[in-house]
């Protein structure tokens, strides 16, 4: 596994990781995510323990969040990054099935950075998709500590 | 005969009485002549004093006095010799002395006798004009439904007045004389002594009273204790009033167990909302992905495989791809009708006006490249949900864009109009499609439709959409149209 990524995904659902992945493949980013399935390995990977103990010490420049997650659920991941001081300038988009208002308001009141409802329609999902990995990884400037190619 | 003589004695004018004096006079004067003439001696005198006498009884005292000088000038005239003199010899002064003394001293016990007795007989009849108020009293007392028993300091009852007897069943004569807590089982509501020391201080009480009547039913009154007290301000007695309200506790009673029984329905209710809630959090989140990967997949197909398939197989695809972005539609349509039912309405002014640009702006992109003749009336300002009213007025002008799409000349038109002193009613007239009147009980069902797919494309959701959020600000809503003519509708809401 590439432990080198711009890009940290937090997606249990792998039929969208899939699908995502072939949005982000068409701009070469890619290879660029590291994929994690629930709340736990994201932090996991983010504290660098358990199985990314040896990652290189760099955050990714973008985090894209499902909120319906085994084990710690999106909501609580975001609430651990943004509450610590050495992760919380990363950008966190939460990137949810969910259209409820309540997700949205809970999700803002705990700084996230973009809030993003994946559309049915598979042209909208890859723009966005596409949209939110330029914007990200490539256009946004990350903040220091954040990998950089 | 006394009360007439008194009332005599009084309304006579004064001349009267001396008459009165003068005819007793004469009358002994008359008899003591008579008796006199035929031989009887030492009559006149008594026959004068009886005069005198009567004389003070009847007329008064100053007439007495008349009847004493006329008796005894006549006494001297025709009966002391020489007869038929004024002359006084001294030997007769003595006797004379003597009979004025004797006729003074009755006249005067008979005057005092007499006023003794008017004085009696005017107590008797001032009491006993007492005693028949006292008695109107009594029966009026008797007369009044309220529930009225006096005691004593020491509970005894010493009056009980029908009212009582209606209520606790026990007449009066077997009340009277009995300690009343005991004979009606009163359960207070606060120990006696605190109850007693309040009337004491305050000289009232109220309270209820549970009370077991005279056939064993139990009663509670409302009772209201008042402290007579006598003329040196200590406390005799006790006098209370009391109502049945053993109904009204009933229904008080029914009333709690029904609002105990509402907040059980209500947190069900709230239970079965929070259900709700989760369901519907779940369709929004579990349903669409699936749908989502369909749709992904079958464009990724689409694309891979676009040179291998042919024109059917090109169409299959295209129908997958619809079906599931329609069914993605209805999801979130649903989804929206059913947080309409949930969000709370949150009221304030709404400028329609306002709302109504700014829904038409968002609009512009659907009505590109149509030719429509807008007439938009200026809108007033309302009492609503900004946010749901926004989702009226989207619904129904998207709606008048649609069904006017085959109109050559599309024609829409927004108004209003004042239905009543409490509400306003806004109309949106269209030249489109329209629909028949016979089906226009299904316009505002949830996923009724009068047009097919193909024709009109939509989830048939809005219009229902439309009627929750109308209902829930109070309004109306309601619609006139024929096929091919165009389509009205029309919706209440408060004033401002």
């Amino acid at each position: 596994m590439d432990m080198l990524g711009r890009i940290l995904m937090v997606e249990d659902d792998a039929k969208d990781v899939e699908l995502t992945l072939t949005a982000l493949e068409e701009y070469n980013l890619a290879n660029e995510v590291v994929v994690t399935h629930d709340g736990e390995e994201a932090l996991d990977y983010l504290y660098s323990r358990g199985k990314f103990k040896t990652r290189p010490s760099d955050n990714p420049a973008v985090i894209l969040l499902d909120l319906k997650l085994p084990k710690v659920d999106g909501l609580e991941v975001l609430q651990q990054i943004k509450s610590d001081e050495k992760l919380k300038i990363i950008p966190v988009v939460v990137l949810t099935s969910s259209r409820e208002e309540k997700d949205m308001v809970a999700s803002y009141k705990l700084g996230v950075n973009a809030y993003v409802v994946k559309p049915v329609d598979f042209h909208e999902f890859v723009n966005a998709i596409r949209e939110l990995g330029i914007f990200w990884a490539i256009i946004n400037q990350a903040p220091p500590g954040s990998v950089r190619k | 005969m006394p009360l007439l003589n008194f009332d005599l004695q009084r309304a006579r004018p004064t001349l009267f009485r001396y008459g009165l004096a003068a005819i007793f006079y004469l009358f002994a004067l008359g008899l003591a002549l008579l008796t006199q003439h035929y031989g009887f001696r030492d009559v006149a005198l008594p026959l004068f004093l009886f005069a005198v006498a009567l004389t003070a009884w009847y007329a008064g005292p100053a007439p007495a006095i008349l009847a004493v000088a006329l008796s005894i000038t006549s006494f001297d005239y025709f009966f002391t010799e020489p007869l038929h003199s004024f002359y006084v010899s001294r030997s007769e002064i003595p006797y004379l002395i003597v009979f004025v003394s004797f006729a003074s001293l009755v006249a005067w016990f008979s005057a005092v006798r007499r006023r003794v007795e008017a004085q009696l007989l005017q107590a008797r009849d001032e009491l006993e004009i007492e005693v028949a108020e006292r008695t109107q009293q009594a029966n009026l007392l008797n007369l009044t439904h309220d529930t009225i028993l006096v005691r004593d300091m020491d509970f005894f009852i010493i009056y009980w007045n029908r009212g009582a007897q209606e209520l606790y069943g026990w007449t009066a004569q077997e009340a009277n004389g009995k300690r009343s807590d005991e004979l009606l089982g009163t359960v207070f509501p606060a120990p006696i002594e605190d109850i007693r020391a309040e009337l004491l201080r305050t000289g009232r009480w109220e309270g209820e009273l549970k009370r077991t009547k005279a056939d064993g039913t139990d009663v509670v009154v409302a009772s209201r204790w008042t402290l007579r007290l006598d003329e040196q301000q200590q406390a005799v007695a006790i006098m209370e009033t009391s109502n049945d309200i053993t109904e009204r506790k009933h229904r008080e009673e029914q009333i709690r167990t029904l609002n105990q029984e509402l907040a059980g329905r209500s947190t069900e209710l709230e239970a079965t909302n929070k259900e709700l809630e989760a369901f519907a959090y779940s369709v929004s989140h579990d349903l669409r992905a699936p749908l989502r990967h369909m749709v992904g997949y079958a464009e990724l197909l689409q694309k891979k495989a676009s040179s291998v398939l042919d024109e059917k197989s090109h169409r299959y695809m295209a129908m997958i791809l619809e079906s599931a972005k329609r069914m993605g539609n209805l999801i979130d349509d649903l989804l929206a009708f059913s947080r309409i039912g949930r969000a709370e309405a949150q009221m304030t002014l709404v400028n329609l006006d306002q709302l109504i640009n700014e829904v038409l702006g968002e609009l512009r992109q659907e009505t590109a490249g149509r030719d429509i003749l807008w007439r938009i009336d200026t809108l007033p300002v309302c009492r609503g949900d900004r946010s749901m009213l926004r989702i009226v007025l989207v619904n129904l002008l998207s709606n008048a864009i649609k069904f006017t799409r085959r109109q050559p000349e599309a024609k829409i038109e927004v108004g209003c109009a004042d239905a009543n002193k409490d509400e306003i009613v806004v109309f949106f007239r269209d030249n489109g499609a329209g629909f028949d009147m016979k089906y226009v009980k299904k316009l505002f069902g949830v996923f009724q439709r009068l047009h097919q797919t193909d024709a009109f494309e939509g989830t048939g959701i809005g219009l229902a959409t439309v009627q929750r959020i109308i209902h829930r600000h109070g309004g109306k809503v309601w619609a006139e149209g024929a096929v091919d003519q165009g389509a009205t509708f029309y919706f209440s809401v408060p004033k401002f």
